[in-house]
């Protein structure tokens, strides 16, 4: 069962998605796999003084959100990313995670929103969502 | 024609393409006044003639509702009828006063054909008459064709006032049938989102026990101990689901008017008894006090289904229990007798819901959950579900905002079983 973790600084990932269990099987996969280390938030203030300071290596993020805020309003994850992209000092890849009912709508989410790259729920294989964001960090 | 012309073409009138279309001129208008003298003795044998043929036809005879006193009533009023044939002056009036006629007959529902025929008996018996009246042919000749010209502008008027109270019907069933349409396209729209709504929320937990199920074959937890919590999730999430579909089909029965209420007599006392402990143990392992302060009451029997109260009361514990995260749920009674019910609270010191939103929390999938406070939802149907029921036993169902001002208070009534009762039960 053990998986030894890489040498080194680990990456910083932040998981934002509004299901517990949805954010807890990525922060597993991912932590698991090795090298990552996750937070799981909804919190926007919090997310960008993290993003502001560098320290984010990577953010996941689920287009509707529930309890993120910002501004006295309500953000979903377009709008979350297009603040993060400009919060960010250095290239902040994020990996925007869609549901599957809105495939048709995916291309402009992505443009809309400045993301790098988009993630289909349902995610049942971890190895998947690895290599994703891997490839998003390479 | 002297007349001015209009500057704007006017549509011609009905009774003006008529007269048109049967040549009824001004001279013909002149030799029917002239007429009326001579056939106005004749008028009581029409009216007879025209009565003579009725009791033959039941389809006819049926719209005679009023017995032989309308009968010699409608006599005159056909004499009067045949009198304004010939007063010469043939204009709107004229056809307005024949429409409202036609109308009178529609409104009885009388078959279009036995007026039809009724206007063949007047005019043979009228022309038979002229040739009492007029024994020389060349005489006869031109008053013969205005008489016939007049009885037919008559059918016509009369033919179609059927046509426009017809025209009229169907208008009204056309929006009638929009209506309906926009009614069904309404009922539609709110079934495909229920349905986009019921299947992202299956899939919600489905999703999470393929992924932690996946999880754990891929060998990936660290411990047993981490295995273990994965695996509750993957069973809380199986719990959830089984919870949902229970929900989806007992609301789809409610709906379907599938579900059969027993409804009898039931002690409030045995019911809060049995379901009182059921949220005990979620109460307490959130350190929540669950406080039943009917205890000291005398309930009285109140009228419902058992299993459905049951379901009610549990239904709206498990959600004060799940949206209070600390303090306590308190449930209360208060008998109304003069309106013949009683009422059950149940106070929370949770999160609350705002005043606008407290009716919708009764519609179908509206949540009020700042989503996943544990990750796991109810299916949002819970208390649908419970207003749908509380109805079908004749009570009612609301929220409001908590007593001290935070957390809210769920309610229903039921009748009490002395107010209930259908007739045959009551106690002599
Ligand atoms: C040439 C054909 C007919 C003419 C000119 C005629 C004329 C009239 C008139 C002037 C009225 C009074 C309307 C009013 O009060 O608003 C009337 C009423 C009525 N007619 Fe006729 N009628 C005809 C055919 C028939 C036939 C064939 C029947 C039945 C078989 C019939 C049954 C009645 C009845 C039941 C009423 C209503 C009487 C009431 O108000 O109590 N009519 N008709």
């Amino acid at each position: 069962m053990n998986q030894p973790a890489p040498q080194g600084r680990k990456q910083r990932i932040i998981i934002v998605e509004d299901n517990a269990l949805v954010a807890k099987f990525f922060q597993m996969a991912l932590e698991r796999a090795g090298g990552f280390s996750c937070l799981i938030t909804e919190d926007v203030p919090g997310i960008l003084r993290e993003v502001a300071a560098g320290e984010v290596d990577l953010v996941l993020l689920d287009v509707s959100l529930t309890n993120a805020e910002w501004d006295g309003r309500n953000v979903n994850g377009v709008e979350l990313c297009r603040l993060l992209k400009e919060k960010s000092p250095r290239r902040l890849p994020v990996l925007l995670a869609t549901a599957h009912a809105m495939s048709g709508d995916r291309e402009r989410l992505l443009e809309s929103s400045g993301a790098d790259g988009y993630l289909e729920k349902p995610v049942y294989e971890s190895a998947q969502l690895v290599a994703k964001v891997r490839e998003l960090m390479a | 024609m002297s007349a001015p012309v209009p500057s704007q073409p006017r549509e011609e009138t009905f009774i003006e393409e008529m007269k048109r279309y049967l040549h009824l001129g001004e001279n013909d208008a002149i030799l029917l006044k002239r007429l009326l003298p001579r056939l106005e003795k004749h008028l009581p044998e029409m009216a007879e003639r025209f009565y003579a043929q009725i009791p033959h036809h039941p389809g006819a005879s049926r719209v005679f509702t009023g017995g032989q006193a309308q009968v010699v009533r409608l006599k005159s009023t056909l004499q009067a009828w045949g009198r304004g044939l010939f007063n010469g002056v043939y204009d709107e009036h004229y056809a307005d006063d024949r429409f409202q006629i036609g109308f009178r007959h529609v409104r009885i529902a009388l078959d279009q054909k036995y007026v039809i025929s009724a206007m063949g008996v007047v005019r043979s018996f009228l022309q038979e008459k002229m040739f009492d009246e007029f024994p020389n042919r060349k005489e006869r000749l031109a008053y013969s064709q205005a008489l016939s010209k007049i009885l037919d502008l008559d059918l016509n008027l009369m033919c179609d006032s059927y046509f426009r109270a017809t025209m009229a019907h169907l208008q009204t069933l056309n929006q009638e049938l929009a209506q309906a349409g926009l009614q069904l396209a309404e009922a539609n729209a709110i079934k495909d989102e229920f349905l986009a709504q019921v299947s992202h929320d299956l899939r919600t937990p489905l999703n999470s026990i393929l992924s932690f199920t996946k999880l754990v074959l891929d060998g990936l937890c660290i411990s047993p101990e981490e295995e273990k919590e994965v695996l509750r999730d993957v069973f809380s999430s199986g719990q959830l689901l089984l919870r949902l579909v229970n929900d989806l089909l007992d609301i789809s029965s409610i709906e379907a008017g599938k579900l059969a209420l027993q409804l009898e007599e039931l002690d409030p006392r045995a019911v809060l008894d049995s379901t009182l402990p059921l949220v005990a143990v979620q109460a307490a392992s959130r350190n929540l006090r669950l406080v039943d302060e009917t205890l000291e009451q005398q309930l009285p029997l109140v009228r419902g289904d058992e299993i459905r109260f049951r379901q009610v009361l549990l239904n709206l514990l498990s959600n004060a229990v799940k949206f209070t995260p600390s303090g306590g749920v308190a449930i209360r009674a208060t008998v109304d007798h003069a309106q013949g019910f009683l009422r059950i609270e149940i106070e929370d010191t949770g999160i609350g819901i705002p005043a606008d939103k407290r009716d919708s929390v009764f519609e179908k999938f509206v949540r009020h959950d700042p989503a996943a406070l544990s990750g796991i939802t109810g299916s949002g149907l819970g208390l649908a579900i419970a207003k749908r029921l509380v109805e079908m036993m004749h009570g009612k169902i609301g929220l409001e905002g908590g007593s001290k001002g935070n957390g809210s208070i769920a309610w229903f009534t039921l009748p009490l079983a002395s107010h209930a009762q259908p007739p045959e039960a009551r106690p002599a």
